[in-house]
């Protein structure tokens, strides 16, 4: 890192006082996450938390599962280059989520069936097989898309306190944070985790609150939106003017990803949906969950858009502005604009509160962590290695095995956070690892809940149809010619962008299983079936 | 209506909605907490349970 961003980096208010709120705070998680050890009995209890939350816990432990840290960064920095154009982002995601709340869309159907998974619904809709691959691509895509949530977490953490990022303490922080979690989520489960979650939306919404506030009162509320029109001009507000970065492709890609499959397909929230006490309770659960899908994405946006203010308009900000537009406000070649919104909150929040809103993102880094290492761990266990194993595996075993693999994915994530030295554009990396799963998985759960027609040939293949989800990143891109460079230039040009091949992917997907469906179909349909008292009655022996 | 007063009004109001359900949630929450730790205690550990 160049001497002037080291020097720009290390002007933070963060001090000791700062680090005792946190450790105060992580210190509180921890005793609550083991303290509910006792209650875990069997697999329903471990990854289901007996299906016994009530409408308020679940608010709070969706907002705290789906408000990672990585999702602050990423769309802090959509704010900090898409100004309040990516605002339409929080809209699609909030409006989607309610329309699931009154409808009750795939989460109350899957509710009602009582499957812990969504690939065990596979199973009981259509056949062992299509729950076994289900079960790999949710997991292959859901662990390598955690994998850079640990190094964005750094930028973070490097960006509020001033740690350095080429010495041993900030990987000592960031180990220590996530053996942290691994212990609570390890022992406790989904208790301890949705227990952790209230916490950490407490601290999460103090600390959400009060840095938009402060940001508001520091920058002035009319000049925010005054050095936007000024930089930007219509782009920064209109998503679908043109040079806007986003438009119409992209918009409906957003009410696919951050709107239908954020909370309705991805297993993190639908287990949350699996845990409630019944099928009123998650439809109301949705319904106030709309505000927190809004505010996930709004309030990281609207930071971005303020670091963005701060550095261009702002006095205090003079230095970060040769590092961040070295060639003025609309050219590029600056440093990493991951860094704009954390830095920018070093030196906007006093002590104290610099404390209280980096506990708050700290929350949001393990509510997260917490979820998807019991999410992708109880799936292993539960729809890969169990449906093939010949014996059956007891309840007590299945919870042996499944923090065993929680503690190897903890391992998977600290190489990739920590010494993987990649070259992958995060988002790109992000969205199609994502896709993987959710394109094939959004067709076969429409599919198997609402089309009776639906077969276990056509689920099998429209799995199999996510993959095409890879031709989205870049280097397959440019390996396949959906890229190619311009003449006399070394820039690429794409013949089609991440969201378009998103929209292929998924329209793929449903015309795989439709085709299939009708070609074969099963010869004993399962519609409808819906098991009295289980079908693996060995999960709570 | 320009599309910056339509992002204020949606900035407002979403921070006003958020703000007022954090309170419900966090005292509500911490009874559902209460409600959710007294029923994982009568959970019987037998196989009626799916």
């Amino acid at each position: 890192m160049p001497p002037e961003v080291v020097e720009a980096l290390s002007r933070t208010n963060f001090t000791w006082i700062d680090t005792v709120i946190i450790v105060a705070y992580l210190g509180a998680s921890l005793f609550i996450g083991l303290a509910v050890k006792k209650y875990v009995r069997n697999m329903t209890t471990y990854i289901g938390a007996g299906r016994k939350v009530g409408v308020w816990l679940g608010v709070a432990t969706m907002l705290g599962t789906e408000m990672g840290l990585i999702t602050v960064m990423y769309s802090a920095q959509k704010g900090f280059t898409g100004g309040f154009a990516a605002f339409h982002i929080a809209l699609i995601a909030g409006v989607v989520t309610l329309l699931i709340g009154l409808s009750g869309f795939i989460v109350v159907p899957l509710r009602r069936l009582r499957v812990l998974t969504i690939p065990e619904f596979y199973e009981l809709r259509f056949d062992r097989k299509t729950r076994v691959l289900g079960g790999i691509m949710l997991a292959f895509g859901g662990i390598l898309n955690m994998g850079l949530f640990l190094k964005v977490g750094s930028i973070f953490i490097v960006g509020v306190t001033g740690l350095s990022n080429t010495g041993w303490a900030l990987p000592s922080v960031m180990v220590g944070l996530l053996v942290l979690v691994l212990v609570y989520t390890t022992l406790g489960g989904m208790i301890s985790v949705i227990l952790t979650d209230y916490v950490q939306f407490v601290v999460l919404s103090v600390g959400l609150l009060v840095a938009t506030s402060l940001a508001i009162v520091q920058l002035g509320w009319s000049d925010i939106f005054a050095t936007v029109q000024e930089v930007m001009g219509e782009t920064g507000f209109n998503p679908v003017a043109k040079g806007s970065g986003f438009g119409w492709s992209y918009m409906v890609w957003m009410i696919i990803t951050a709107g239908l499959v954020s909370c309705a397909v991805w297993p993190t929230s639908v287990a949350r949906a699996l845990a409630m006490e019944s099928t009123a309770a998650v439809k109301r659960q949705y319904c106030w969950s709309s505000v927190s899908f809004t505010i996930r994405f709004l309030i990281p946006v609207f930071w971005g858009i303020c670091a963005l203010v701060y550095i261009l308009h702002a006095p205090e900000g003079a230095d970060l502005r040769v590092l961040f537009f070295p060639e003025g406000p609309t050219g590029g070649g600056g440093f990493d604009n991951l860094y704009a919104m954390p830095v920018f909150m070093a030196r906007l929040m006093p002590t104290v509160l610099l404390g209280i809103i980096t506990a708050g993102m700290i929350a949001a880094f393990m509510s997260t962590h917490d979820s998807y290492f019991l999410c992708w761990s109880s799936v292993i266990t539960q729809d890969i290695i169990a449906p093939l194993r010949k014996k059956p595996l007891s309840g007590a075993g299945r919870v042996r095995l499944t923090r065993i693999i929680i503690i190897i994915i903890g391992a998977y994530v600290l190489y990739w956070g920590l010494f993987y030295q990649g070259k992958d554009d995060i988002w790109d990396y992000m969205a199609v690892s994502g896709a993987i799963f959710f394109t094939g998985a959004l067709a076969v759960l429409i599919g198997g809940l609402y089309w009776k027609r639906a077969s276990s040939t056509g689920a099998f293949a429209a799995l199999l149809t996510g993959l095409t989800a890879l031709f989205g990143l870049g280097p397959v891109q440019q390996l396949v010619g959906l890229q190619y460079q311009s003449p006399g230039s070394d820039e690429w040009i794409q013949r089609l962008t991440g969201a378009q091949v998103g929209l292929i992917s998924v329209a793929l997907a449903f015309a795989v299983l439709i085709t299939l469906s009708l070609l074969f179909p099963d010869r004993t349909p399962r519609t409808g079936r819906v098991r009295p008292s289980g079908l693996y009655p060995e999960y709570s022996k | 209506m320009t599309w910056i007063l339509f992002w204020k009004i949606v900035l407002v109001f979403a921070l006003t909605v958020f703000a007022v359900m954090a309170v419900f949630v966090t005292v509500l929450g911490a009874r559902d907490i209460k409600k959710l730790l007294t029923a994982l205690r009568h959970l019987e550990d037998d196989s009626a349970e799916d």
